[in-house]
């Protein structure tokens, strides 16, 4: 995803997001994913952590690196010519397909929602795509190993939800909870040695449904606050209670 | 151009979510005047709370009365979900884009076969498919797609659309049928329902208030001028980043890039400074207005209103005003 502080603004064909001067980070959630996956692998000897990424090499591969030099044991790139702010389902499919080629899993992690997106369609796809259950917004996920079951909180609109499930589990989680670690030189300077395996995705069938960007508008931008003027606070109060029935029309 | 809109009903309290209102009002313009709206409803209370469909003037209801729904992950109704819109014909698909919307859509676009979207605010039927708005990058810009095929699921941003009425009818129950869905899809469960975290009140993703604190209120102590302010408006209790790794209150209230994303009717940010990490988590706000004690607070070029001044006088001056003409 492009970095918080980038300015953003539509390309030239008003589709997309202009990438020039943009730079493209490990996605906050996606690195909260990894954290998660790598205090796991230390609770359960034996345990290793792969990182998957869909795209061309020039996406994922510093994406994929930045993982490897965090700790995982292994990456893969799917190549499956899927663009950029691509449409997700097809994106989830693919990477599926990726995912099956691995051999099999007993923990799926995604980040909450992609970055860039903020769909959060990508991992209950792919997790369908491969008949395992999904839970997201998941927060302090752990394994207990005498039971060989998962327990975890689910936080929703309600409040914190507690739940337990066996393998295989497919799980997206909800940011910052953890403080992500950060890599040391000599992990940056190994990753970037480190192989990097390529599984190819057969491309999505013609005719089959397809979300396709039209798009890309910056919201009017705000015209700037109007200023309350105010001789004592309570003069505030009353002049902002009244500007928000009259005209902004949303005191409830 | 008419059509049948399957609209999946979203339990809370045991009662019909407020968001699967506003989903039946869309679902009856996509519907078209010659179209239809179905409900959908799943676990063993679905019977019940079909009456509610019905109230709204949505008769007929498709039930997956199947107890092993009480409750399962929201990914794991996608097989019943998909049967449903298929025995009844539907092309769209239309879920409230809560935590149980987002997470079902995604697994149900695999299930039917169909194309989706997540947390739009704008849905329109065109010739080919739909078309789509949704706001990304925290709200920091907008994106239009273009959903092609025949078949659609697509969840609604929580308040970007009026709730519906109707004339009630009388409910017309039919039950969803043999669905085969795989035992692993019900491998977990949950072993304690929701806790309230923090505040009491509507809670911070679905409140169309939220007042929100920051470093300005200088201490833990403090904090309560913000609740105070939100309970009298009957809001959400939200915090900045920098409240809530001080411990001053919970991480569940954190708004921004790091916390939860809102966008309520009214935002109101007491001793925010506005940095960019808490601003992509509320910039999308109906109305945003700041209070704070620093005029070149960065805070002020995304408020709509603007008070400058010491915190401490005016949010309990604000909270007594707005009191009064609640007349609470």
């Amino acid at each position: 995803m492009p970095e918080a502080e980038s300015r953003l603004r539509p390309d030239a064909s008003g589709v997309g997001l202009e990438t020039d001067g943009v730079k493209f980070v490990l996605a906050g959630y996606d690195e909260s994913a990894v954290e998660q996956a790598l205090l796991l692998r230390q609770a359960v000897p034996g345990s290793k952590v792969g990182v998957v990424a869909l795209g061309p090499p020039s996406r994922t591969d510093e994406l994929l690196r930045a993982a490897l030099a965090l700790g995982c044991d292994s990456a893969s790139a799917v190549e499956a010519g899927v663009p950029p702010l691509a449409d997700p389902i097809a994106v989830a499919l693919a990477l599926a397909e990726g995912i099956r080629a691995r051999g099999s899993t007993d923990l799926l992690l995604f980040g909450k929602q992609a970055g860039d997106d903020e769909e959060g369609l990508v991992g209950p796809a792919v997790a369908a795509a491969l008949g395992i259950p999904f839970v997201g917004y998941v927060v302090d996920l752990r394994f207990d190993a005498s039971t060989g079951r998962f327990a975890f909180r689910r936080s929703s609109e309600r409040g914190e939800e507690r739940w337990e499930a066996p393998r295989p589990l497919a799980v997206g989680l909800q940011q910052a909870w953890n403080d992500p670690r950060t890599a040391t030189l000599p992990a940056i300077l190994r990753s970037r040695k480190a192989p990097i395996a390529r599984l190819a995705a057969a491309p999505a069938p013609a005719g089959r449904p397809a979300s396709v960007a039209s798009a890309f508008a910056l919201p009017p931008p705000r015209q700037g606050a109007k200023m309350i003027e105010y001789d004592a606070p309570s003069q505030a109060a009353e002049k902002l209670v009244k500007v928000l029935r009259e005209e902004a029309k949303v005191f409830p | 151009m008419s059509d049948a809109v399957l609209v999946v009903g979203e339990v809370e309290d045991d009662r019909l979510a407020p968001a699967t209102l506003e989903a039946v009002g869309v679902a009856r313009q996509l519907a078209g005047a010659g179209g239809t709206v179905v409900g959908f409803l799943a676990g063993s209370h679905a019977r019940r709370l079909a009456e509610e469909f019905a109230r709204l003037g949505v008769g007929r209801v498709r039930v997956a009365a199947d107890p092993r729904f009480d409750p399962a992950p929201p990914a794991s109704l996608a097989p019943a979900v998909a049967a449903a819109a298929a025995g009844v014909g539907a092309a769209t698909i239309l879920l409230a884009g809560t935590t149980f919307g987002r997470e079902l859509t995604g697994a149900l676009a695999v299930a039917f076969r169909a194309t989706a979207a997540n947390g739009v605010t704008e849905v329109e039927r065109v010739s080919g498919g739909w078309r789509v708005t949704r706001p990304i990058f925290g709200g920091r810009a907008n994106e239009r797609r273009s959903l092609e095929g025949e078949r659609a699921v697509v969840s609604l941003r929580p308040h970007a659309f009026p709730p519906a009425e109707g004339v009630a009818v009388p409910a017309q129950i039919e039950p969803v049928g043999a669905v085969e869905i795989p035992a692993a899809l019900f491998g977990p469960t949950r072993t304690a329902p929701a806790v309230a975290s923090g505040s009491s009140g509507p809670s911070l993703a679905d409140a169309s208030v939220v007042v929100a604190g920051g470093r300005g209120l200088r201490s833990a102590d403090d904090f309560h001028l913000v609740e105070e302010l939100a309970s009298a408006l009957g809001g959400a209790v939200g915090a900045s980043r920098a409240v809530t790794d001080a411990g001053w209150r919970p991480q569940t209230l954190q708004v921004g890039q790091t916390g939860k994303a809102v966008s309520p009717q009214l935002y109101i940010a007491v001793g925010i400074s506005g940095a960019i990490q808490h601003l992509v988590g509320m910039s999308s706000s109906r109305v945003i207005v700041a209070i704070n004690s620093d005029p070149s607070a960065p805070i002020f070029r995304v408020a709509d209103y603007g008070i400058v001044g010491d915190l401490f006088a005016i949010v309990p001056a604000l909270t007594a005003e707005v009191r009064r003409v609640r007349g609470a």
